[in-house]
């Protein structure tokens, strides 16, 4: 009976006949060997259909090409073969690390084939968004031209004018950047001296009650009439969002921290600067990154707004400065420009994130 | 170093949060303990056992008494008394050797090689020496103890304050991490005060059980335990110290 139910499944493959050897020689076996001795085994149509979903992505690309290449124009078009490329540069490197995961697998590595299956569907419903997209603008002007450019177009706005947008981008970035880091430096100091102190927390507290409820943009007139130059304008309430939430976040995260890490640490020998810098601030990094991660969302707004009211550069000045110029490729173009900034700075926060909570692994879910 | 721990009319009441009221956690303990004995305190809820580790540790400070170390008082909390909680109370963000080392890292000596190898030795000890990398949220709650334990140990503490350690760990790893705990304490001979719930675990590892009294906390009784050690749980004086600190808690009086 007993033994019955001990042996092995019934026919295993070779491969995981072998993992099965492999985790009774109590050998050490890697995670996603683990994983995959203890998932159930995909039937051969399963298998086929993974393949099919993650060769998708390619199958969309070439109906993308056709669709651009084959159906005529209805509007001017200058430099076609932008799309094309770009295109085509997807096209050669889907198909690359397809070729790529394919080989790992076969090694018996299915890390990179299972990553690009679970992508696959995602980066083919977006291509054939973008085909869709291309269709209905120059291909059928069904969204009116010039208000809305085709793909292509918007590429060659931001290669014309790309002196341009580098320049604003750099600008924005900077301004950004300055207006972050100042921010969250004032912050850390009245947020984790307000969680430590009462007496500091007395004065602060009036002032956070008093800024927090202000909209962003509602600073904008006042500062209008009040500073001789907008850029410094614009820092300021950058720096005032950015205060504001990383001063809130840190210091509910000190003044939360468990009273029995500071009972252990002063048994430990722990002078009262020891207890701040090495008990009260690790324990409430959760709060303070989450606290520095609004602050980003506050600047990244705060910034556009100051540029677009008042601030002679950055990508918020071009974009409302093209639209009275009626550029509309132009104003398009800086939008996924100022998508990919922000999207790069988040992701870089997230990556420091995720350095200095490793701890956190196993204390959350 | 031998030590002489002394209380001379110690109490201590706290202010109550809502009402204008206080509360008189302990009352007048007069008691001296030398180096080398293993105190056991035992006694129902709110008796003030953790009030008086807490005193002795110098977290906090008596309302009225005085408590000497070898006749100097004790001002606040110093590396010379451990002390380990029912909680581990593991820095979360810090990896198992550095949980230990903490003590070093206060006074700066965390990188010199002696420490080092004092962090070594005492991971050899616990039996964690291949859990040294992870942090205490990816360890079992018998291994969370232990570490609190090898930390608490580090700056070899002349008393060492357990306050209800074990509690919270299962009834084998809790026999387990009693016979470590009693092998380390007659390795260093140091003054051990622990505070317990349980009656059993109290005859089997103490010198001396104190037991307390609530309302207001005080201590009622004082009892040498005259067993050797390793103590057989089973065996009738064994039984009978219980029988008598249960009776002294008023626990069995209606049982014959």
């Amino acid at each position: 009976m007993f033994n019955k139910v001990s042996s092995s499944s019934p026919n295993p493959t070779a491969g995981r006949a072998k993992l099965v050897e492999d985790a009774k020689s109590a050998s050490k076996l890697t995670r996603e060997q683990l994983m995959e001795l203890e998932e159930r085994e995909k039937t051969p149509r399963e298998k086929l259909l993974d393949t099919i979903i993650t060769i998708c992505p390619l199958f969309a690309l070439v109906l993308g090409l056709a669709e651009y290449l084959l159906l005529p124009d209805c509007n001017p078009n200058p430099m076609p073969h932008m799309y094309t490329a770009v295109l085509a540069v997807l096209l050669v490197l889907y198909a690359a690390r397809f070729a790529l995961a394919k080989l790992q697998e076969k090694k018996g590595n299915k890390k990179a084939i299972r990553n690009l299956r679970y992508k696959a569907p995602l980066f083919t419903v977006v291509m054939l968004i973008l085909t869709l997209y291309d269709y209905l603008t120059i291909k059928t002007n069904f969204f009116t031209y010039p208000l809305v450019p085709c793909l292509n177009s918007i590429m060659y706005a931001a290669f014309t004018d790309r002196a341009t947008l580098i320049e604003c981008a750099g600008h924005t970035l900077l301004l950004m950047l300055k207006g972050y880091v100042l921010g969250v430096v004032l912050g850390l100091i009245t947020g984790i001296t307000c969680g430590y102190s009462r007496k500091v927390n007395y004065w602060i507290d009036p002032i956070l009650k008093f800024m927090g409820p202000i909209p962003i943009s509602t600073w904008i007139p006042i500062i209008a009439v009040l500073s001789a130059s907008l850029s410094g304008g614009a820092l300021f309430i950058i720096v005032v969002g950015v205060w504001t939430a990383v001063t809130n976040a840190s210091r509910a995260g000190v003044a939360n921290v468990d009273k029995a890490y500071f009972d252990a640490a002063k048994i430990l020998g722990a002078s009262e600067a020891q207890l701040i810098f090495r008990v009260a601030i690790p324990a409430a990094m959760p709060n303070i990154m989450a606290g520095m991660t609004q602050g980003m969302m506050t600047a990244c707004t705060a910034i556009m707004v100051a540029e677009m009211m008042g601030v002679k550069g950055g990508l918020g000045w071009y974009i409302t400065w093209v639209k009275s110029w009626a550029l509309y490729n132009n104003m398009f173009a800086s939008l996924f420009i100022i998508c990919l900034i922000f999207t790069l700075v988040t992701k870089t926060l997230n990556i420091v994130k995720k350095r200095v909570l490793r701890w956190q692994i196993g204390v959350t879910k | 170093m031998a030590v002489v721990l002394k209380l001379d009319g110690v109490s201590k009441s706290f202010a109550r949060v809502e009402t204008t009221d206080i509360t008189t956690a302990l009352t007048d303990v007069n008691l001296e303990m030398h180096s080398g004995e293993f105190i056991s305190l035992v006694g129902t809820s709110g008796c003030g056992k953790s009030t008086m580790l807490r005193l002795i540790a110098g977290l906090i400070m008596p309302t009225t008494g005085r408590l000497t170390v070898n006749g100097e008082e004790i001002h606040g909390p110093d590396t010379s008394r451990g002390m380990m909680f029912q909680q581990h109370t593991l820095f979360p963000w810090l990896t198992v050797e550095r949980n230990i080392a903490f003590a070093d890292t206060m006074r700066g000596k965390a990188r010199e090689p002696a420490s080092r190898a004092e962090v070594d030795r005492m991971l050899k000890v616990i039996g964690l020496e291949s859990f040294r990398n992870d942090y205490p949220a990816q360890l079992s709650g018998g291994m969370q103890q232990r570490v609190a334990l090898a930390r608490s140990l580090i700056s070899k503490p002349d008393i060492l304050l357990l306050d209800e350690p074990l509690g919270a760990l299962d009834s084998f790893t809790r026999m387990n991490m009693q016979d470590e705990i009693l092998n380390l304490w007659k390795e260093n001979r140091q003054l051990v005060i622990m505070v317990t719930h349980d009656v059993d675990e109290a005859i089997y590892m103490g010198t001396r059980v104190f037991v307390m009294e609530p309302h207001p906390g005080r201590i009622n009784n004082i009892i040498d335990i005259d067993l050797e050690y390793p103590r057989n749980r089973a065996s009738s004086k064994f039984v009978e110290y219980r029988r008598q600190i249960l009776d002294m808690l008023h626990f069995g009086q209606k049982v014959d």
